[in-house]
């Protein structure tokens, strides 16, 4: 911050004194004493309340209507018997878009599948990321590791889109993986690896890796180095200072990427089309389809939508207050 | 650690590292290949695909929106995820958890979910789908981002610096412009290039919520389904550079911030 | 203005409490124009919600604030001619010294003329001339002292309000800028209120010293006053090395004490109040002021005495001596040379103040 010796333009005091000979009051002088500006801010700064009340508006209109708003209302759409109204017709109160949910397979089979697929991958993408965030956050120098972070960090910021079809071009009949093998003259004929539950789970790791890295590598990188040197000191073997200092000491981070990988691989929609295969159609594909074809199926996807965010915020939810349990356990 | 636990480790690095990096780059190897065809091996070489990314006017124009969409409600989300930060960071009040919750909710809703739920509101308040839309979308999902660093920000500044603004003869809104403001000024640069690539990388909002018109990932999405091409890889590669730059001086700046006082 | 004296502070029964805790009760003080006043205390004394009550950064519970006669109590900080020079500085790491002193300035709305001629004459008083292109983090923690004490004299402030300001200062540079700093109070003739927790810095800077306690003034008075006249057990104890002599008193007439001190007859001197024939008093007797001999002293107090511990103090030594016939009286003092065991202690009755609590 200290680096910016630039004088704002508005004040046109250089420093050194070198610009003299003004007999303006700066900007913020002709502003605070401008009779509109005073008269307004009087007005604010008369009362706290007032001031509290005028601070607090907008930030409260805003996330009642902007984040909650989409929400109760996709709740309320998933009431009614159809959506969006047709002209002169009022929509009806029903349960049938919730009861179609247990009826067929077709749906209940895709909502289990992503829940399964969603779970498993978080607890492999925990069990690759883990030893990748210790090394950043425990054997590589200070100075080093936000270099290597910041090199993690270049996939990151390419979107889902391009990632995927990274990962087509990696995966494909005639993709990278395939070429290797037939040129080491380890298969004949390439392996189907595409549109099937592999390439769909090795995407999705690939996308959401690093929302795990982040949050361990934060809360490793927080545990001193002496604790583990008082552990060993008190005469703990290597897996033993693990299990009772490391591991207790970074659940908060492990709480945090599982919540953020799962919440992410729920909702995923890019990734299943591109990837994945009739065989492994997900939930996010099963909404999707209410919104695309014509006819009035949205209240259907409201209720599934909400279906699927209400099971991902109580799984999360319950997984965080299990490791919040733990983590206020005996360690502490 | 053993010395053994310790190598094993640092080869899980790199092979995550090399993991994460070889699908990119042969992407990007991809885009010069001279065929139509997308596979390996490459035998001959070519930089018609990138020449033709600068010249096809609907990839330059969608380029154009998505940059006009990116910084639109990248500005929207600071302004409002400063004001709500300053809220929130402000003297504690009945229901400060409860806007606290309401301001992270985006975040935390899959993203499938939220661009439905988007969608569905749009239609209530008979919003269009398209330019206005998105940027909506976008400048809601991106809010929480921002407050989360902003407010991160907020709690390192001494309230003795409002205060002897104050002492000083300004009000609260001078103070804020004169004092707080070019303190958040790092927080805001890294919130705001990282919103700026949330939004510009979005998908699934951009895809419901889109009119006639696609914003870039769209536009890859829609070829991608009628066909893979080394056009594509010629695209995505220009967003890969233009994201990864604007990432590094984005984490740079935050950097600077952890630093200076 | 309703005043005709010299007052430019008056605190008039304000009270504060933060929850259950109370931070002040019924605080009345006057101050005068071209004073400094320093509020002493140990920490949750009051002394800061004082200095922050009258920077306008905390409404007080009842009580009024009146500066210059004008009833302050409701306005803002930036509503009222005072400034403060905060504890950590609170200088703006994005502005130049010449900014950070000409900010106040610019929002009275001076022309940049006036800005520039006024900013120039204070960092040359204060000697910052060369400094003043400087960022608040290319300087030193003195340098930043004194930017802070420019940006708050800048606006020519009624009063200037000094939250401890020397407290991030190592011991040595403190030494000096306690001197310094008594210094402009003089020069500029502007009334300082100082608050601190270091009674060396309150005996070397003011004119008058408040000592204050949970919430309430225990003394106020000048250094030498709170010195060598300290009027409770609590202003005795926390200025300076004591020692605390408690007795019947047998007779008391014209401020001249007479107590029983295990056996022992000692005379205090008591200040603005006669204690009674037969109440138990206790005075305080500063150990410096303990004089030693080879034979029974002239002075108004003698006693005889062994001396039973010594710590070595560098310039001096401290020593415990137990007198009299009891275990129980031991009387601290310090001695520059060698002196023997066994010793006649002797001090002025002048010396010795009988405490009102």
């Amino acid at each position: 911050m200290s680096t910016t010796p630039k004088p704002d333009a508005a004040d046109g005091i250089a420093p050194g004194g070198a610009t003299r000979g003004s007999d303006r009051p700066t900007f913020w002088g002709r502003l605070t004493h401008a009779g509109p500006y005073r008269a307004v801010t009087d007005f604010v700064f008369a009362s706290t309340r007032r001031q509290f009340i005028l601070l607090a508006a907008l930030p409260i209109v805003w996330v009642l209507f902007a984040h909650l708003g989409p929400i109760l209302q996709m709740i309320r759409v998933s009431f009614l018997d159809s959506y969006p109204p047709a002209v002169g017709y009022t929509p009806q109160f029903t349960l049938d878009n919730w009861a179609s949910f247990f009826k067929e397979s077709i749906f209940i089979k895709p909502f289990f599948r992503t829940l399964m697929f969603s779970l498993s991958l978080t607890f492999a993408t925990l069990v690759l990321i883990y030893p990748v965030a210790y090394f950043l956050a425990r054997h590589v120098k200070r100075d080093n590791q936000m270099l290597l972070l910041l090199m993690l960090l270049i996939p990151f910021w390419v979107g889902e889109i391009v990632r995927t079809y990274a990962i087509m071009i990696l995966l494909g009949n005639t993709g990278a993986v395939n070429l290797i093998l037939k040129t080491l003259g380890l298969i004949d004929r390439p392996i189907p690896f595409m549109f099937t539950g592999f390439s769909l789970s090795f995407g999705i790791v690939y996308l959401t890796s690093l929302y795990m890295l982040m949050p361990l590598y934060s809360a490793l990188e927080k545990i001193p180095p002496t604790y583990t040197e008082a552990a060993a000191d008190l005469g703990a073997g290597a897996w033993t200072r693990f299990r009772r200092v490391t591991l207790p000491l970074s659940l908060e981070g492990i709480s945090s990427g599982c919540t953020l990988v799962f919440l992410i691989s729920t909702g995923l929609y890019a990734t299943p089309i591109l990837l994945g295969g009739p065989s492994t159609t997900l939930f996010s594909q099963t909404i999707a389809g209410f919104f695309h074809v014509a006819g009035d199926k949205w209240p259907t996807g409201a209720a599934f939508s909400t279906i699927m965010l209400l099971t991902a915020l109580i799984l999360s939810g319950t997984f965080m207050k299990l490791i919040g349990s733990l983590t206020r356990g005996p360690q502490k | 650690m053993t010395r053994n636990t310790r190598i094993l480790m640092s080869i899980v690095y790199w092979a995550f590292v090399v993991y994460l990096f070889v699908p990119l780059l042969l992407m990007v190897l991809m885009g010069f290949k001279d065929s139509n065809f997308i596979g390996f091996p490459i035998k001959s070489w070519t930089l018609d695909w990138y020449i033709g990314v600068f010249k096809d006017s609907e990839v330059v124009s969608v380029f154009l929106y998505s940059t006009v969409i990116a910084v639109t409600s990248t500005l929207i989300s600071l302004t409002i995820g400063t004001w709500i930060s300053v809220l929130l960071a402000g003297r504690s009040f009945f229901g400060r958890i409860i806007i606290f919750g309401l301001t992270i909710l985006p975040a935390v809703i899959p993203g499938i979910i939220s661009a439905i739920s988007f969608r569905i509101f749009a239609n209530l308040l008979g919003i269009q789908t398209g330019m206005f839309a998105i940027i909506w979308a976008h400048a809601v999902h991106n809010v929480p981002f921002v407050v989360l660093v902003v407010m991160a920000r907020l709690a390192t500044l001494p309230k003795s610096h409002t205060e002897a603004a104050m002492d000083l003869g300004a009000d609260k809104i001078v103070s804020f412009f004169r004092v707080t403001l070019p303190y958040l000024k790092p927080a805001l640069i890294g919130a705001g290039v990282f919103c700026m690539l949330l939004s510009f990388d979005d998908f699934v909002r951009s895809f419901f919520l889109g009119g006639y018109k696609p914003t870039l990932p769209v536009l890859i999405f829609s070829k991608l389904r009628s066909g893979m091409s080394p056009e594509i890889n010629a695209i995505a590669t220009v967003v890969l550079v233009m994201t990864a730059v604007m990432g590094i001086w984005a984490e740079r700046s935050m950097r600077r911030m952890g630093k200076g006082t | 203005m309703s005043n005709t004296d010299n007052t430019i502070v008056h605190i008039d029964g304000i009270s504060k409490s933060f929850g259950k805790t109370v931070a002040l009760q019924k605080l009345d003080m006057k101050i005068n124009a071209g004073e400094f006043v320093t509020f002493l205390g140990p920490s949750g004394c009051g002394k800061s919600t004082t200095l922050r009550i009258l920077g306008g950064f905390e409404r007080p519970d009842g009580g009024r604030v009146l500066l210059s006669g004008k009833d302050v109590t409701h306005l803002p900080p930036n509503k009222r001619k005072v400034n403060m020079v905060f504890q950590d500085y609170a200088l703006f790491p994005h502005m130049t010294v010449m900014r950070n002193v000409s900010f106040g300035l610019e929002l009275k709305r001076m022309t940049k003329d006036q800005i520039a001629a006024r900013v120039d004459e204070l960092l040359s008083f204060l000697e910052l001339d060369a400094f003043r292109d400087r960022f608040p983090d290319q300087l030193s923690g003195g340098q930043r002292q004194r930017v802070a004490l420019a940006r708050a004299l800048a606006p020519d402030p009624e009063l200037l309000l000094l939250d401890e300001p020397l407290g991030a200062l190592d011991a040595r540079l403190r030494a000096q800028v306690q001197v310094e700093l008594k210094d402009i109070q003089r020069r500029t003739g502007k009334t300082f209120f100082f608050v601190t927790h270091d009674q060396d810095e309150a005996l070397t800077m003011s004119d008058r010293i408040v000592v204050m306690n949970q919430g309430r003034v225990e003394q106020d008075g000048t250094p030498e006053d709170l010195y060598l006249r300290p009027k409770s057990r609590f202003v005795a104890e926390f200025i300076g090395d004591t020692n605390l002599i408690s007795g019947e008193v047998k007779h008391a007439k014209d401020g001249k004490v007479d107590i029983d001190w295990f056996g022992m007859n000692v005379q205090g001197r008591s200040f603005d109040y006669t204690p009674r024939t037969g109440e138990l008093v206790t005075a305080a007797l500063r150990l410096e002021k303990v004089g030693f001999y080879d034979k029974k002293p002239e002075t108004g107090n003698a006693v005889q005495g062994k001396i039973v511990n010594r710590v070595f103090k560098g310039s001096r030594t401290a020593v415990d001596v137990r007198v009299g016939d009891v275990n129980t009286a031991i009387l601290k003092a310090y001695v520059d040379g060698d002196v023997p065991d066994d010793v006649w202690l002797g001090w002025d009755s002048a010396n010795m103040a009988v405490l009102q609590d």
